[in-house]
């Protein structure tokens, strides 16, 4: 057992003491959840899932329970805003101003504690996606998240921010859960951020569940610190005529994985998925992306974009799936690469299953270098060379951040995509 | 201004220039031509700096100055300038975002103040007209799904707003239609000055009818073969390349003598 491994094992046995007062469809599932990760404990390279992510670092550290400092959260997001600090909420740093009246944006613990019986459709069935290790340290051991329900035919300007720090200076896990509720005709932009310092372990589960008509933006922006190892799991339920949009950056930690399955369960449904990774150093960023096609009518895009410098490693795998019935089902999914050094590595791979015979799929993609033929141009009036390649470099990148909705974001997202651009600093001098 | 001597140039190993001296002082425009092959775009490659091609001999020097050692950029920051044959697309990067950036590079090479983006935009907008360019072209990405003639003018507008005190234009002629080649010549016309020299690279006379030349040189298999005045490219015109290949070179110049 790896030294990850027999400190959950602890965790989890500490955990199942204080789950006697909670709800009994809480405790089912975290019962399901401590015997699924006795079972099937972390995942290794030999899994198809996990082919090419080693959890070596995550694996090694043993973790103790996260006792947030009292240090304040700087550089807080607009509100409205739920802050939470290694895992918990940190009332002191939310702000509801501003909140649409009609919308309610709380702690999932306080409504477990409140109003238990809202919760039970979404935390009393077990996942879909069975023995998940990280779904089912999730389920044992979350303590806090936000959930957010729009009333059906709420529309809401302003966007939500969910924020989540983690700066334990020992190893330390939190496994945040959120929940999105939108109703009929609902629209919202949810915005879940995580950034941090120290060698933490952050294990988020979001679900985000779309009645009819719902239109949902979800910006998902991954600014960890050096030092964090990163799960997020987005599950993504979508009715008919619902449309989600995700995007997710993924900027930081030494190992950062993003798993989104989307289920398009309603006719004329459709789910825009974008991303960007941006890694140096010996980062390794992954995305798993899943879009399950189980009705007829609906659409599919998806663009993943990579940045890769220093030894630092890509993965992107691709699933696009087409269940029996589904037709005219029109499913894209493309996935480029930016490999900035001889030493850094995407390992990409698409996947198709389609089980209906009058559909549109499609998917590609390109792995290359900043092009020769573009720099000489760009030197050739004068624009020195570290600035053309980070031009460049820039050019390839915007196209993602341009698509965020709220104005705000995109330029903080801006702005961090930038900071980690090789020569980014010489973007703002000419900016 | 521009002196070249010897000078020999090779591309994937394989010599392309073999040997060529060219004197271009200020205010000149001088014509080269000759047919494909020749070494008229290998020439323009090496005088940008284009790291494909591999100088072997002779040497290139711009006031004085030893030219082949400076990077791309610090050439255009003494003020050369390369009109692309095919300018390469750049999506995501605007226009105008990549013009302002190029110009406030060579302002700060040269140790003058940026300017902003409000007074850039004027001049732009200006420069834009001399090539009646849409000014919707400013916000695109550059060059990006530009027609051939479209990527043409955004050529010259780069000069008009770069101001480069040697201009070379390498078949700035090339697939354009005669309206579109007209509007791309009186720019280069409104742009020759008694500081500005050009070297204008064609394959066709046909441009140096709207262009008139102080000089004309015709490259054969990577030397120049013969020089003259504008009557030398008339001459071409009538005989085509194939002569020069068969005819020493002061035949065919005398022939363009005789023209006059």
């Amino acid at each position: 057992m790896s030294a990850a491994e027999a400190s959950f094992v602890a965790e989890l046995e500490r955990a199942r003491a204080s789950s006697a007062h909670e709800p009994g469809y809480l405790a089912s599932l975290r019962s399901w959840g401590r015997e699924t990760f006795a079972r099937v404990r972390l995942p290794t390279l030999k899994q198809e899932d996990w082919r090419y992510t080693n959890l070596a670092p995550l694996a090694e550290r043993s973790f103790a329970d996260a006792r947030p400092d009292p240090g304040e959260v700087k550089g807080l997001p607009p509100a409205p805003r739920l802050v939470f600090l290694n895992g918990r909420l940190l009332p002191s740093a939310c702000d509801l101003e501003g909140l649409h009246p009609r919308l309610r944006l709380s702690s999932l613990a306080e409504t477990l504690r409140e109003r238990p019986a809202l919760l039970e459709p979404y935390l009393g069935a077990r996942p879909a996606r069975g023995d998940h290790a990280f779904l089912a340290l999730n389920a044992a051991l979350f303590e806090d998240g936000a959930l957010l329900e729009i009333p059906d035919g709420v529309w809401v300007e302003r966007p939500l921010h969910l924020l989540f720090v983690s700066n334990s200076g020992k190893p330390a896990a939190s496994h945040p859960k959120n929940l999105v509720l939108a109703g009929r005709g609902a629209r919202a932009t949810v915005v879940e951020h995580y950034r941090g310092s120290g060698p933490y372990f952050v294990n988020a589960v979001t679900e985000v569940v779309l009645a009819e008509g719902a239109v949902i933006e979800h910006d998902r922006l991954q600014e960890d610190g050096p030092e964090a190892v990163h799960l997020g799991q987005l599950a993504v339920r979508q009715a008919a005529q619902s449309r989600f949009t995700g995007e997710s950056f993924a900027l930081g930690g030494q190992l950062a994985r993003v798993e989104l399955v989307a289920e398009l369960r309603g006719e004329e449904a459709s789910c825009n998925l974008f991303g960007l990774y941006v890694a140096s150093a010996n980062q390794l960023l992954d995305h798993l992306v899943e879009v399950d096609h189980a009705s007829p009518h609906c659409t599919s895009r998806e663009v993943y974009k990579g940045i890769l410098d220093g030894t630092s490693r890509g993965v992107f795998a691709g699933r696009i799936r087409v269940r029996e019935g589904a037709q005219r089902t029109d499913a894209d999914q493309v996935n480029s690469n930016l490999l900035l050094s001889e030493e850094a590595t995407i390992d990409t791979k698409p996947q198709l299953e389609i089980l209906a015979d009058d559909v549109k799929c499609s998917h590609g993609g390109s792995v290359g270098q900043i092009r020769d033929d573009q720099l000489f141009y760009l030197r050739t009036r004068g624009v020195p060379l570290g600035l053309a390649r980070a031009m460049l470099t820039w050019a390839f990148a915007s196209e993602m951040v341009d698509k965020l909705g709220p104005e705000g974001l995109r330029a903080h997202v801006g702005r961090a995509v930038q900071g980690r651009l090789p020569g980014g600093e010489l973007l703002r001098e000419v900016a | 201004m521009l002196r070249i001597e010897g000078l020999k140039a090779a591309v994937a190993g394989k010599p392309i220039l073999h040997g060529l001296d060219l004197e271009v002082r200020p205010g000149e425009l001088h014509a080269l031509m000759g047919p494909n092959g020749s070494g008229k775009s290998t020439l323009a490659g090496v005088l940008a700096g284009n790291e494909i091609y591999e100088v072997t001999a002779g040497r290139v020097t711009f006031d004085g100055e030893d030219l082949l050692g400076l990077s791309p950029e610090k050439r255009a920051a003494r003020g050369v300038f390369l009109a692309f044959q095919y300018p390469v697309e750049i999506p995501g990067v605007s226009n105008m975002y990549f013009l302002r950036t190029a110009l406030n590079a060579l302002r700060k090479a040269r140790g003058e103040d940026p300017l902003d983006a409000m007074d850039f935009l004027a001049v732009a907008r200006e420069r834009m007209q001399i090539v009646k360019m849409d000014p919707a072209f400013a916000n695109r990405g550059v060059n990006e799904g530009f027609s051939g003639g479209e990527k043409k003018r955004n050529e010259i507008v780069q000069m008009a707003v770069l101001e480069p005190r040697l201009a070379i234009l390498d078949e700035i002629d090339s697939g354009l239609d005669i309206d579109a080649l007209r509007v791309v010549a009186e720019g280069v016309n409104s742009l020759r000055s008694k500081e500005r020299a050009m070297i204008v690279v064609t394959h066709y006379q046909r441009l140096l009818d709207y262009i008139r030349p102080d000089r004309v040189h015709v490259m054969a298999a990577g030397r120049i073969v013969t020089s003259g005045g504008p009557e030398l490219a008339l001459a071409l015109e009538e005989k085509g390349y194939g002569w020069i290949e068969k005819e020493p070179p002061q035949a065919l110049a005398a022939a363009g003598e005789a023209q006059r």
